[in-house]
C-alpha cells in the first residue's frame, strides 16, 4: 500500500466544493444573462428564476469566500527566494527539462490565483449587493455594474486555467479535493519544505 | 437599426410651442393603458404627476421662463420615452425579450420576461424607465398594440393643437423643417429618437438634454468586456488544449505538482 499524506481537510474539501459549485453555476448564468443564452435560462424555467438562483449563489460564494480566508490567507502571502526562482522556470510548465525550486505547501501560482480570487471575488461579490441592493441610485448601479463585469472577466480566465492545472496539467492531483489525499512518497518530492516542517520527511 | 427598418419608421413629433398645456395626452396614456392614477400634492407648480413614473408614461413638463419682453412666459414640454434608436436601455437589459424592437422602430417591453433588475434605468440617457408595484419596467411602448392595428398612440390621437403628430419619421422631420423650426431635436442624437422635438428655440430652453449619450461605462461594456469575457474563457481553453498536446501534463519521475 503507498502511504498517502493529508493535504486538504474534510473542512477544506467541502468548503471547495461549495466555492466551486457556486462560482462555475454564477458563471454559467453569468453568461446567460451577458448574451442572452435562452438555453441557459430555460434550464432555470426562465430569466426571473435565472435572477434568483444567481443572486442566492452569489450569497454562498460569499460565505464559502470568507471561510477560504482562515484556509489560505496566511500561507499565500508568504514568499520567499524559492518563489521567486518558481517563476523563472515558470514553474516548470514549459518545459520537462528544467529544474523547479523546492515548495511549501502551496506553490506561488497557487498562492497568487487565491489572492486574485479573493480580490476580484470580494470585488465581485459587493459589486453584486450593490445590483441587488441600491436598485434606486443611478451611480451605485453603473459603478457596481461595471464592477461587476471587470471582476467577471477576470474570474472566467482565472477558474479555468485553475481547473486544468488541478486535473488534466497535473495527473493526481484533483484527489486532493476528493479525498484529501496525496502519496507521501510524491510530497516529499513536490513539497519537501512542507513536508519537512510537519516532521515526516 | 437596419436601414430598411428606419425607412419605415414611425415617430411622434413633439411641437412644444402649440402645446397649451391642457394635459389630455396624459389622461388619454393612462385611460388607454389602464394605468391607475396617483395621488399628488399641489407644490405649487402646474406640472402634476410631478415626474414620470410607472403609472405616467408621459408628462406635461412644465417651467417658466420669465424675460423682460416676455415677463409671464409658460412653457410646455411633452416627457416620454424618446425610443432611441441606440437604445442605452436595450444595450445593458439582462434578459432576453423584456425589451423589444416593434417593427415601427419603438422600444417596447415586457412584463413577464423583465427581471425588475432595473439596470435600464441606470443606462437611460433621458431618466425614463419607472417600474410598477411589481418591480417591473414600465413606461411608454409607443401605443405598440394600436399602432399594430393602424391607430396612431392614444396622446397624439387625442391632442387638440397638433403639438403631438405621428407618422413617418423622415416625413414628420422634413414637414417641420419646411415650416422653419431651425432645430429638430433628435433627429441624429443616439442613432436618431422616435420622440423627436420641433424648436425655434433652444431646446435648452425647455430643459432638453443638450447631447444625450449612454454612459461611458455602459457603452466600454458593450464593447470591449462582453467580448473579451468570451474570448478569455476560449482562450483558455484553447491554451490548454495546446499546452496539453504540445507540452503534456507533468510526468510521474520528474513530476512537480502544481495548481
Ligand atoms: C470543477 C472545478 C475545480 C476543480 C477541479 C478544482 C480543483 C482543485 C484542486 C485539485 C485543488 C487542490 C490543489 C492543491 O491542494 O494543491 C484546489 C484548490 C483550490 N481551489 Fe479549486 N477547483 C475547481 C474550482 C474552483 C473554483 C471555482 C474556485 C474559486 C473560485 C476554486 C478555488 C480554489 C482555491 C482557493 C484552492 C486552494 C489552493 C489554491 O490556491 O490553489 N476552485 N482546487
Ligand atoms: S429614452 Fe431611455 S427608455 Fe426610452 S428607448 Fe431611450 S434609453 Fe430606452
Ligand atoms: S428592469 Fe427589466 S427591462 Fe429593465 S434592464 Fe432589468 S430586465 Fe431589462
Amino acid at each position: 500500500m503507498v502511504e498517502m499524506i493529508r493535504k486538504s481537510s474534510t473542512d477544506e474539501i467541502v468548503n471547495h466544493l461549495i466555492l466551486a459549485g457556486s462560482c462555475i453555476l454564477l458563471m454559467l448564468t453569468g453568461f446567460g444573462f451577458l448574451f442572452h443564452v435562452d438555453a441557459i435560462g430555460s434550464v432555470f424555467g426562465g430569466f426571473n428564476t435565472m435572477k434568483t438562483v444567481h443572486n442566492w449563489l452569489g450569497i454562498a460564494f460569499a460565505l464559502s469566500l470568507l471561510y477560504s480566508l482562515h484556509h489560505y490567507l496566511i500561507e499565500s502571502l508568504e514568499y520567499d527566494a524559492d518563489d521567486l526562482q518558481w517563476f523563472k522556470v515558470a514553474g516548470g510548465y514549459l518545459s520537462h527539462k528544467v529544474k523547479v525550486p523546492p515548495m511549501g505547501k502551496y506553490n506561488p501560482g497557487q498562492k497568487l490565483y487565491y489572492l486574485a480570487v479573493v480580490a476580484f471575488g470580494f470585488a465581485i461579490i459587493i459589486s453584486g449587493i450593490g445590483l441587488w441592493f441600491f436598485q434606486d441610485n443611478r451611480t451605485v448601479m453603473l459603478l457596481s455594474h461595471i464592477i461587476h463585469n471587470v471582476s467577471f472577466v477576470v474570474l472566467v480566465i482565472a477558474v479555468p486555467v485553475h481547473m486544468y492545472l488541478g486535473t488534466l496539467a497535473n495527473p493526481g492531483t484533483l484527489q486532493i479535493m476528493v479525498n484529501g489525499m496525496m502519496p507521501l512518497k510524491d510530497a516529499r518530492k513536490k513539497h519537501p519544505k512542507w513536508i519537512k516542517a510537519i516532521g515526516k520527511m | 437599426m437596419t436601414n430598411d427598418t428606419t425607412k419605415k419608421r414611425k415617430a411622434i413629433l413633439v411641437t412644444p410651442e402649440n402645446c397649451i398645456g391642457c394635459r389630455a395626452c396624459q389622461v388619454a396614456c393612462k385611460s388607454w393603458n389602464q394605468l391607475d392614477p396617483i395621488k399628488t400634492k399641489n407644490n405649487g407648480t402646474y406640472q402634476n404627476p410631478p415626474d414620470l413614473a410607472g403609472t405616467a408614461f408621459n408628462i406635461i413638463q412644465f417651467s417658466e421662463v420669465p424675460s423682460q419682453i416676455d415677463p409671464v412666459r409658460w412653457l410646455f414640454l411633452s416627457r416620454r420615452c424618446m425610443h432611441c434608436d441606440d437604445a442605452g436601455c436595450m444595450t445593458i437589459c439582462p434578459s432576453p425579450g423584456a425589451l423589444f424592437r416593434t417593427p415601427e422602430g419603438a422600444v417596447a417591453f415586457d412584463h413577464k420576461k423583465c427581471i425588475g433588475c432595473k439596470l435600464c434605468s441606470s443606462a437611460c440617457p433621458f431618466d425614463v424607465p419607472r417600474y410598477g408595484a411589481d418591480g417591473k419596467m414600465s413606461k411608454c411602448n409607443l401605443c405598440a398594440d394600436r399602432i399594430a392595428a393602424d391607430m396612431t398612440p392614444s396622446c397624439v390621437k387625442t391632442c387638440p393643437t397638433g403639438a403631438l403628430k405621428f407618422g413617418d419619421r423622415d416625413e414628420l422631420i422634413s414637414a417641420a423643417q419646411k415650416e422653419g423650426f431651425k432645430t429638430i431635436y433628435g433627429e441624429k442624437d443616439l442613432g436618431g429618437l422616435g420622440t423627436i422635438y420641433a424648436f425655434k428655440d433652444e431646446p435648452k430652453l425647455y430643459g432638453m438634454l443638450e447631447n444625450p449619450t449612454i454612459p461611458t461605462s455602459v457603452v466600454f461594456w458593450h464593447t470591449y468586456l462582453k467580448p473579451l469575457s468570451l474570448i478569455g474563457l476560449g482562450g483558455v481553453v484553447a491554451a490548454a488544449a495546446i499546452h496539453y498536446l504540445a507540452i503534456g501534463p507533468h510526468k510521474e519521475e520528474e513530476k512537480e505538482e502544481e495548481v
